[in-house]
């Protein structure tokens, strides 16, 4: 082992020295195998072609890659530019990233969609999700050997990892490298069909230039939508520009820049107003999906599916449900609309508004009989989304049901992380079956959780629920105020009351401590 | 359980929630992405699903866990990889504002 080091050591170092002289040349290069040559080779031995070890086993997304390459500076000391890591992660995402489909089902963690419950099975769960989440396992592939590595480094660089995975009960560490490396090396494989078709059919950059009309729903601010307008491609850099409102009126417009990973991985930066908002989209087949969030404030985000012209698509109808003897106003959203809007039984459009190839605004009335249900609408011969009428409404639900929140500021470097919340409505179709409505209007407060948080004064403490459904956390740091000084932290239930009508929903909020670890994937 | 008689209050809790069948449903309401909560004690949310029970103030022994990396995907684990993390802050309950995050973002 030690002569191995050793050599390695002393080779590296000679090239090292062959480097530096070639540094010149290799800043005006910068591409991904000279910076893997250059910062990488220091440790990880060269297999040939432009491989090496331990690197080239083992397949990423780009918040992987980076992350990867951010333990290499805090644990081993590597030093890399900024530059030179964008060009690092590029290069490596594009080479050994992962297909469209090996990402389904946990895309909300590179998406930051931190309130999401996982559910993984009950040997993943123990072995990997007890510190961090089951989808920061399942965006990676490698083989047994590499897993095994991965294995021993967590026991290695965390020893009381032993603690958490219940070492005084079980023989954890067999059960890790025996039965948890075997059936990841094969559900996570390295070679996977599902790779080696992407590969060969990933579409060029190009295609993505162009206008795209988007929809989207931001949880406590409403619908918004617009176009988006993607600039040539220069390598796989994109200049972006948004133009677009909220249905409430207010303007939703910025600009910025994006980068394409492995042919449809984007990822943007687009300045909205003073706030830097991240894009994270999966772009395929002339569309693309996903979550755009503040930069500093990821709790604070939309839902965003866009589709691009000359692709004619129905995206959105805002909003998505009408009441039976109502009448309101609805707005059609897509690329390539063309012809009449029809939508369904028992609904009439009394006037076209606006129409545009990317919205189509009317003044639609249910009749007081419409049966309710789910209508699939159309415009022109353009299909694919629902309108739901309702009658009345059942239930209301808390969206997110269960969710956290963390205090923050006070003087201190972490942000409050707020709780952002919707009512739900929930009614009953012709056949009696539960009907998803949509968002209403509703009165927000919390309360106790249960005895202990009322005893400990949580709705006190823990922070104030505005009107707007929007939950801001109280100062870090303990509180001389609060009994053995704790933090603001408490145990909450969310309570909305509709305001039309009444009806009430209860959801679950937890309000926490900041964390001081925060990669990007979680 | 039947052979072992809880002493403390927390202890008392736990068998509360084992009494009422409801260990599984705490347990699988606290998993969101990224938190830990299944250890004991987690570091957002405690094992009955709330707050009460968790280390907090968290600065009152703060490296006590981060010495031994408790929760090193939370809090800097200062036993191996981040071992200046608290160089401006070594008494925790006064300091804590000179904490900061760590993961070395673009700058």
């Amino acid at each position: 082992m030690r002569m191995t080091r050793l050599r390695r050591h002393t080779s590296s170092l000679a090239l090292i020295a062959a480097a530096s002289l070639l540094c010149t040349q290799a800043q005006a290069a910068e591409t991904g195998p000279s910076v893997l040559q250059n910062k990488c080779m220091g440790c990880h031995l060269p297999e040939g072609n432009d491989t090496y070890s331990r690197i080239s086993h083992q397949r990423k997304t780009p918040e992987g890659w980076l992350m990867s390459i951010g333990r290499m500076q805090t644990m081993h000391g590597l030093k890399i530019s900024d530059d030179d890591r964008r060009t690092l992660v590029k290069y490596l995402a594009d080479r050994q990233g992962l297909a469209p489909s090996e990402t389904e089902g946990v895309r909300y963690a590179m998406e930051r969609r931190l309130n999401t419950v996982e559910h993984f099975d009950a040997k993943l769960s123990e072995t990997c999700g007890r510190c961090h989440s089951g989808a920061r396992v399942a965006l990676q592939r490698r083989p047994a050997k590499e897993w095994e590595h991965l294995v021993n480094f967590h026991l290695g660089q965390w020893p009381s990892l032993e603690y958490q995975a219940q070492s005084r009960d079980r023989d954890w560490l067999p059960i890790a490298l025996n039965e948890m490396v075997p059936e990841l090396a094969k559900r996570f494989a390295l070679e996977t069909p599902a790779w080696a078709d992407w590969q060969k059919a990933r579409p060029k950059a190009e295609v993505l230039a162009g206008q795209w009309s988007f929809s989207g729903h931001m949880l406590t601010k409403g619908d918004v939508r617009g176009v988006m307008t993607v600039g040539s491609a220069e390598g796989d850099g994109f200049k972006v520009d948004i133009k677009g409102s909220y249905a409430d009126g207010t303007p939703f417009q910025g600009s910025g820049s994006a980068i394409l990973y492995n042919g449809y991985e984007w990822r943007g930066n687009v300045k909205v107003g003073d706030t830097t908002m991240r894009q994270v989209f999966a772009a395929l087949d002339g569309e693309m999906k996903g979550r755009m969030y503040e930069a500093d404030h990821d709790e604070r985000g939309l839902d965003f599916t866009a589709a691009k012209e000359g692709k004619a698509r129905l995206l959105a109808v805002q909003p998505s449900f009408i009441k039976a003897g109502s009448e309101t106003e609805l707005t059609l959203v897509g690329s390539g609309l063309s012809g009449k809007p029809d939508l369904g039984a028992g609904i009439e459009v009394t006037h076209v508004l606006a129409s545009s190839a990317n919205e189509v605004r009317v003044k639609a009335r249910a009749a007081v009989d419409a049966a309710p249900g789910v209508r699939e609408i159309s415009q022109g011969a353009l299909k694919g989304v629902n309108l739901t009428v309702y009658d009345k409404v059942e239930e209301v639900k808390v969206v997110p049901a269960f969710s956290i929140a963390r205090i923050g500021e006070n003087g201190g470097s972490t942000p409050k992380v707020q709780g952002r919340f919707e009512a739900e409505a929930w009614g009953k179709d012709a056949k009696g079956e539960p009907l998803r409505i949509g968002y209403l209007p509703a009165q927000w407060s919390v309360e106790p959780y249960n005895e202990r948080a009322e005893e400990d004064e949580d709705v006190k403490f823990a922070g104030q629920m505005q009107d707007n459904g929007i939950f801001v956390p109280g100062g870090a740091g303990p509180n001389p105020e609060r009994r053995m000084m704790t933090n603001n932290a408490g145990n909450l239930k969310v309570i909305a009351k509709l305001e039309d009508g009444g009806q009430q929903g209860e959801g679950h909020l937890i309000v926490t401590v900041q964390r001081w670890n925060n990669p990007p994937l979680p | 359980m039947k052979h072992l008689k809880p002493l403390n209050n927390k202890a008392q809790i736990l068998e509360q929630a084992v009494a009422q069948d409801r260990v599984e449903e705490v347990v699988a309401m606290s998993a969101v992405a990224g938190c830990t909560a299944t250890t004991d004690p987690g570091w957002e949310v405690d094992a009955f699903g709330g707050v009460s029970s968790l280390c907090q103030p968290m600065e009152a022994d703060l490296y006590g866990c981060s010495d031994p990396c408790w929760w090193p995907a939370q809090v800097p684990d200062m036993m191996s990889t981040y071992q200046d993390w608290n160089a401006q802050a070594t008494n925790s309950q006064e300091d804590w504002r000179n904490l900061g995050t760590v993961f070395p973002k673009d700058k």
